[in-house]
């Protein structure tokens, strides 16, 4: 599904408007881990790329469920969107024609496996930059599914 | 019983949270409420609308465990990840806190703060941050 230009104004790299965004995953026996990712950008319209930066359960949720929401933390203003879809991680070690749901693994680890290297590690806010910028490979969601979160709306079909 | 820390208590009530849910295949759902209310040190409390109640009541009835995310700002200053169990009464999502993580990336990401002793927790909260809450 592809995003609206709004949607990946917020989501790019480089985007004045940038956001942080929660990735929310689950175990097959319906446990969620929602936390917060603090990089994200946009693949061929559809997909959202972020930084695997080592977080624990979101691998294990993602190695036994490929499903995940992600949903805009801050800024939320006129943000209130959550995007579902198939979802894993292509990590160092792939080969590179690996394929999860089209994405190639070789190009996106060749295009975001450094993610630093796109995205200044300072443009973290100082409260959510780690001490050191470490990446194992990158998140891919492949947006199937947006609909909003806002209060009143929730649920509803969004883009 | 878990009690949350003062600090803790301000944002989420402030800021409300993402509300990971999911049915019993593990199909997950989040919602987002922008106040909450902190209740007996370790239950929190989100109204709903009827288009949330809509879209969580069955995820809730099969499969009560939820994951809190707090919302806004908070997602910055108060990176903290609450986990347990929810019921709805009425229109409210009662989740009791039987988890908390801290998820800061870094060297304590994930870590499991419920199980310090209380005072210890207050002191992990304190030493990092200088705020007791968000901005007036």
């Amino acid at each position: 599904m592809k995003l609206t230009a709004e949607m990946k104004e917020a989501l790019r790299i480089g985007s004045k408007s940038d956001v942080y965004v929660y990735l929310t995953t689950c175990s097959l026996s319906g446990k969620c881990n929602t936390v917060i990712q603090t990089f994200t950008d946009v693949y061929k319209d559809e997909y959202i790329f972020l930084p695997d930066q080592f977080a624990q359960k979101t691998k294990i949720n993602l190695n036994e469920n490929r499903v995940a929401v992600v949903t805009v933390a801050h800024p939320s203003e006129g943000r209130m969107w959550a995007f579902r879809g198939s979802c894993n991680i292509i990590q160092w070690g792939h080969p590179p024609n690996y394929s999860f749901q089209g994405v190639k693994a070789g190009e996106a680890l060749e295009g975001w496996g450094e993610w630093t290297a796109r995205e200044p590690f300072e443009t973290i806010d100082p409260d959510l930059r780690a001490p050191a910028a470490g990446q194992r490979g990158v998140i891919v969601l492949k947006v199937e599914e947006i609909y909003s979160t806002k209060p009143e709306e929730a649920g509803q079909k969004a883009g | 019983m878990i009690t949350l820390t003062p600090r803790m208590k301000n944002w989420l009530e402030k800021m409300g949270a993402h509300i990971g849910t999911a049915d019993k295949k593990g199909f997950p759902t989040v919602i987002v409420v922008e106040t909450a209310k902190v209740e007996g040190g370790g239950t929190v409390l989100f109204k709903l609308t009827a288009a949330q109640l809509a879209q969580v009541r069955a995820n809730i009835e099969e499969n009560p465990f939820v994951a809190l995310g707090p919302g806004g700002l908070a997602c910055i200053r108060a990176p903290y990840q609450y986990k347990g169990p929810a019921k709805i009464k009425e229109s409210v999502l009662e989740v009791q806190v039987t988890e908390i993580y801290c998820t800061k990336p870094g060297p304590e990401a994930a870590a499991r703060l419920d199980i310090l002793p209380k005072e210890d927790m207050i002191k992990f909260d304190d030493t990092r941050w200088r705020d007791v809450g968000p901005p007036q």
